[in-house]
């Protein structure tokens, strides 16, 4: 609204806010038809690209706990527990820092099992600033197949080492036979 | 005006049929032997007062509601979702967290003032509310000055607004108290100005009448196409009443980004939601107002048609000679009901869409276009409107 004196601006200036508004009014009502463009978060989500760097994942089967990752981490932010039975592991924790991580990927590369990786999860909401020292073993103590594995090479080594005393015992035997020849 | 003096206003509680008071006469029939008359006429106000309560309640309920999906979509976002279908119950949640909420007064506040200023905005609008006719054969209160009374009535609120921004102690209240007694004193002129235009066509202040007036043309008789100084008049009368109502682009008294929530700063809790009630239901009664005297009320061509089909009065003369209910009347009397409802709630509609399309205006710009613009284009109208109904009178005799 211009400040006129004349009749004429006096004129000018209802034509004017009748118009912008009526102009206004129609703008706002093709926004109203014209369907949402918000997406329902919980329960829809936008698509997230592939090589999105959210949330980590271990493929536990195949990590070998060999620490290439957390000590390619710039800000330290991995941890590992594990123990190891002969060849196979047996899992403690394998914890990441949510409060340091900066999701920079550098632990990505150096895995030579090729079986840490990031996500596209991004939403990590928590009651507990505790809980960002989050673990990603998707189980603790041993793998099943390890624990086979482990079984079977150790029924295996009982067998050999069976075997070898039963030779032993032949062996002990035949001197004995022998002895008693 | 206090919860008493609006319980006086409601004395007439459910009126039913033209001069009867069909609910009182009822609870006399039912009670009278047991009870004093001082008691049932107490019992049919309190009804009355809880049955406009309940309305107001359910208006402001849905209101909100539909405030905040018109608003949701027009900005290309959803709304409420999530409480019932596309959140229609959002407003019920909204309600018991409310009640809930701790009920707080500041420690330099008025006290007695701070909390009559709610109870006094609310009794108004109830009070105002009672003269909104429900259908042709039902209302609360068949008030022959009744465009006046609910002017008066919800200029009323414009006390307690100012009552409650001086009690609260605060600058934020202070300005939007003033700010609110500014708008009003100026946009009352327009407003009264311009209903005065149908209001001399009609020759009546009767809401009731009003609408009756206009079921000629098979229900599209509306005083809208009976003047050609009518469509300014709506327009003036619309743009005065979003001042009065407070609404947006006229919501300087709570103009949340300069004064925090203007004179409703300090208030928390059922208080608010008070105020809240208050501003739907006068936004509600402005619309209805409209409706009535400009967009024809009651009638539409659907409400003839139900008229012409189901016959039109609610109570006849029975064979005995003693009033009864006409039951065949009432899909009649729905219809109408229904009618003037969606013409309100069109109204509000309106409201909020232009709400949610303009800025808000400085408070030099409101009073500029209060006094210069729609002050002298109301008058013109009334006067216009004048002479051309007695041009009309003349000509045609
Ligand atoms: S993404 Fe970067 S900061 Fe996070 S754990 Fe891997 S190396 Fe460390
Ligand atoms: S670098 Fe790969 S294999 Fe080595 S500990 Fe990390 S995740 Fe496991």
């Amino acid at each position: 609204m211009q400040q006129t004196e004349t009749a004429q601006g006096y004129v000018k200036n209802i034509w004017d806010s009748v118009k912008t508004t009526l102009v206004g009014m129609k703008i706002t009502w093709r926004y109203m038809l014209q369907k949402p463009i918000t997406v329902q978060y919980p329960d829809e989500r936008m698509p997230i690209p592939d090589r999105y760097r959210g949330i980590h994942y271990l493929e536990q089967e195949k990590c070998i706990n060999c620490l290439a990752c957390a000590r390619a981490c710039p800000i330290d932010c991995i941890e590992m527990e594990a123990v190891r039975h002969g060849k196979e592991l047996e899992w403690i924790s394998f914890t990441l820092d949510y409060q340091k991580c900066m999701f920079c990927e550098l632990c990505v590369y150096p895995c030579p099992k090729d079986c840490i990786h990031m996500g596209t999860e991004y939403a990590f909401v928590t009651f507990d600033r505790s809980e960002f020292k989050h673990d990603l073993l998707s189980f603790k103590g041993m793998a099943r197949e390890a624990r086979i594995r482990m079984k079977e090479a150790e029924a295996k080594k009982a067998a050999k080492e069976a075997a070898k005393a039963a030779g032993v015992k032949v062996e002990d035997s035949k001197a004995e036979e022998g002895d008693g020849e | 005006m206090t919860p008493a003096l609006a319980l006086a206003q409601q004395s007439a509680a459910v009126e039913v049929g033209s001069g009867s008071n069909a609910f009182l006469e009822g609870l006399v029939a039912a009670l009278g032997a047991y009870l004093p008359m001082w008691a049932l006429w107490l019992g049919a106000a309190v009804t009355g007062v809880a049955i406009v309560m309940g309305l107001i309640s359910l208006i402001a309920m849905f209101s909100v509601w539909l405030e905040r999906k018109v608003a949701g979509h027009i900005q290309c976002r959803y709304g409420p979702m999530y409480v019932g279908w596309h959140g229609w119950l959002q407003s019920i949640a909204d309600g018991v967290k409310l009640l809930l909420k701790e009920d707080m007064i500041p420690r330099d506040a008025d006290r007695v003032l701070f909390m009559l200023a709610p109870a006094l905005v609310l009794a108004a609008i109830v009070a105002a509310m009672a003269a909104y006719p429900l259908a042709p054969g039902v209302f609360f209160a068949d008030i022959d000055l009744g465009v006046f009374f609910v002017i008066a009535m919800s200029s009323m609120t414009t006390i307690g607004v100012v009552m409650a921004g001086w009690a609260s102690n605060s600058k934020w209240t202070v300005f939007g108290a003033m700010r609110e007694a500014a708008q009003v004193v100026a946009y009352e002129i327009p407003l009264g100005v311009a209903l005065l235009v149908p209001v001399m066509v009609a020759g009546t202040l009767n809401m009731r009448e009003a609408s009756e007036m206009q079921s000629g043309w098979y229900g599209m008789g509306w005083f809208m196409f009976k003047n050609p100084f009518m469509l300014p008049a709506f327009v003036l009368y619309f743009i005065a009443a979003l001042a009065e109502t407070k609404r947006a682009p006229f919501d300087l008294p709570e103009a949340e980004s300069e004064l925090v929530a203007g004179f409703m700063t300090e208030y928390s809790g059922i208080r608010w939601s008070f105020f809240f009630m208050e501003e739907y239901a006068a936004m509600f009664l402005m619309s209805a107002l409209a409706a009535v005297f400009f967009l024809g009320g009651f009638e539409s061509p659907l409400t003839w048609a139900a008229g012409e089909f189901f016959g039109r009065e609610l109570f006849v003369k029975g064979a005995s000679g003693a009033t009864e209910l006409n039951l065949q009347a009432i899909p009649y009397h729905a219809v109408a009901g229904l009618t003037l409802l969606v013409k309100s709630f069109a109204g509000i509609f309106l409201m909020m869409w232009l709400r949610w399309t303009l800025p808000r205006v400085r408070v030099d710009q409101v009073m500029t276009m209060g006094y210069k613009y729609l002050t002298p284009l109301a008058l013109v109208c009334a006067i216009g409107a004048a002479l051309w109904e007695a041009g009309k009178q003349a000509l045609l005799g």
